[in-house]
């Protein structure tokens, strides 16, 4: 009997004899049986037409429904646009730079990251990326500023009259309008001033006063005057003397028949007005008048 | 090109095939509700699908997708099937002894049925329920013919031995 003659039997693939020496074998009869009562069985019903219209109904007929689903993408679009809004503007304000200001007659002190120390004078402005400042110290300024840099990479503070690169060192830098200066307490910094590169060791300065390079003597002390609150001028326009005279005190200064781009030389103290103003006016030879916050300076031949 | 796509050809699909998708899942899991079920979601596939599948393809891709769809996911219930009436009809002067064992030779052979692995129950009511050739159930199953008639051989040896109490 070959292989799987039942399955042969079954679909009429039996030769003669096999057929005949499995019809007169005992089991036959069984088989038999088993052919019969399984060709009268069903499985449960299933209406095909019904079920055709079931799956048109739900599923192909409907299909608009789908796009029902449309104000849930709409939703994730919106949804998408706020996370990248605020995935963005957290990384802006991350990136944001950090910003110390002083007003009028107000100083700061600034540690950095990296433990270099920066002392504000009044009215000034400085601004460094904290996240940013190992891999670039860096250092915008607006105003005047004494700067203690740690030793590291280079350090460098930029204004707009130059930028000033150190490597670790004590200067101090003064960026007002229309005056630059710098001057180094301590190692040797560089100045770079309209492309020009200026290599100021310790106890020199760097002035420029309207564009003009001005040579100056050597400063005195290993801070510059402010830190001691007393405000120095080496042969410096009358003009700027006031402007500083405004920002320590914060002041309105006016002048009368003087020529304010007589050069000043001698110092003021920082803290008492009156004192100021008498060290400033006694070497000038000038007058003054003080009306609140406004003072007035005049000359000595001026009728009042 | 014909194209499955088309609403005639694929009502004409689903006609010809749907009831031996319906029993080919029914046979393997015994669950009528999910066997519908495969239907639905074997032929909505195909709906969904219709540009990549030919006509010709269209049947063992329903079978295909009906067959993943419960992959080891239901356990197989008992298969119910029901038994036409025909052998009492066409007999007029039963005795109540023959027809007690009628009856006990149905259960006998429900229970021999239920006893099958799926696989061989499968084959074995899609050739004698829905009288498809060994050829096409090989197709379904994608197997070969040899296998089918193995699976045969066997489930017609263990109905038999169920039965007769071997």
């Amino acid at each position: 009997m070959q292989e799987n003659y039942l399955a042969k039997w079954l679909s009429d693939e039996l030769s003669e004899e096999e057929l005949q020496e499995f019809q007169n074998s005992e089991a036959y009869a069984s088989y038999q049986k088993l052919k019969d009562a399984t060709s009268s069985l069903k499985a449960p019903d299933f209406n095909s037409e019904k079920a055709l219209q079931r799956l048109k109904d739900e599923h192909i007929e409907n299909a608009p429904k789908v796009i029902s689903l449309n104000p849930f993408k709409k939703f994730l679009r919106v949804a998408a646009v706020i996370a990248i809004l605020l995935a963005g503007s957290y990384f802006y304000v991350n990136t944001l730079n950090e910003k110390v200001t002083t007003e009028f007659a107000e100083r700061s002190e600034v540690v950095l990251p990296d433990n270099s120390e920066i002392f504000l004078n009044v009215d000034s402005q400085i601004s460094y990326s904290e996240k940013n400042w190992d891999n670039k110290r860096n250092i915008d300024l607006k105003g005047e500023a004494f700067f203690k840099v740690a030793k590291g990479k280079k350090f460098t503070v930029s204004t707009d009259h130059g930028t000033v690169a150190v490597l670790g060192t004590q200067f101090n830098v003064e960026n007002r309008k229309g005056f630059f200066e710098v001057t180094c307490y301590e190692g040797l910094v560089s100045v770079t001033h309209n492309n020009k590169e200026s290599k100021l060791p310790a106890g020199t300065s760097f002035l420029v006063i309207n564009g003009k390079i001005i040579s100056t003597g050597t400063p005195d002390g290993t801070l510059p005057s402010w830190m001691n609150n007393e405000s120095s001028f080496e042969s410096i326009p009358l003009k700027y003397v006031f402007a500083e005279l405004e920002r320590q005190f914060n002041v309105k200064v006016s002048s009368e028949n003087i020529d304010t781009n007589l050069l000043f030389t001698g110092s003021f103290n920082n803290t008492d007005l009156n004192m100021a103003l008498k060290s400033i006016s006694t070497p000038s030879q000038t007058h003054y008048k003080i009306d609140g916050d406004n003072v007035l300076f005049y000359a000595g031949n001026t009728l009042q | 090109m014909s194209n499955v796509c088309e609403d005639h050809i694929f009502s004409k699909v689903f006609k010809t095939h749907s009831k031996t998708v319906f029993n080919y899942i029914f046979y393997k899991f015994g669950n009528e509700e999910k066997a519908h079920d495969a239907v639905q979601e074997a032929f909505v596939k195909l709906w969904q699908n219709c540009a990549k599948v030919s006509p010709e393809k269209a049947k063992s891709y329903v079978y295909t997708v009906a067959n993943n769809l419960y992959l080891n996911v239901i356990k197989a219930e008992k298969v119910r099937l029901k038994h036409a009436n025909s052998l009492s009809n066409d007999r007029t002067n039963e005795s109540p002894e023959f027809l007690m064992e009628e009856k006990e030779y149905k259960v006998k052979l429900d229970n021999a049925l239920n006893a099958l692995p799926e696989n061989q129950r499968t084959t074995f009511l899609l050739n004698r329920i829905d009288g498809k050739k060994y050829t096409e159930i090989a197709e379904i199953e994608g197997v070969s013919v040899k296998a089918i008639e193995k699976r045969m051989h066997l489930a017609l040896k263990s109905l038999r031995e169920e039965i007769d109490g071997i």
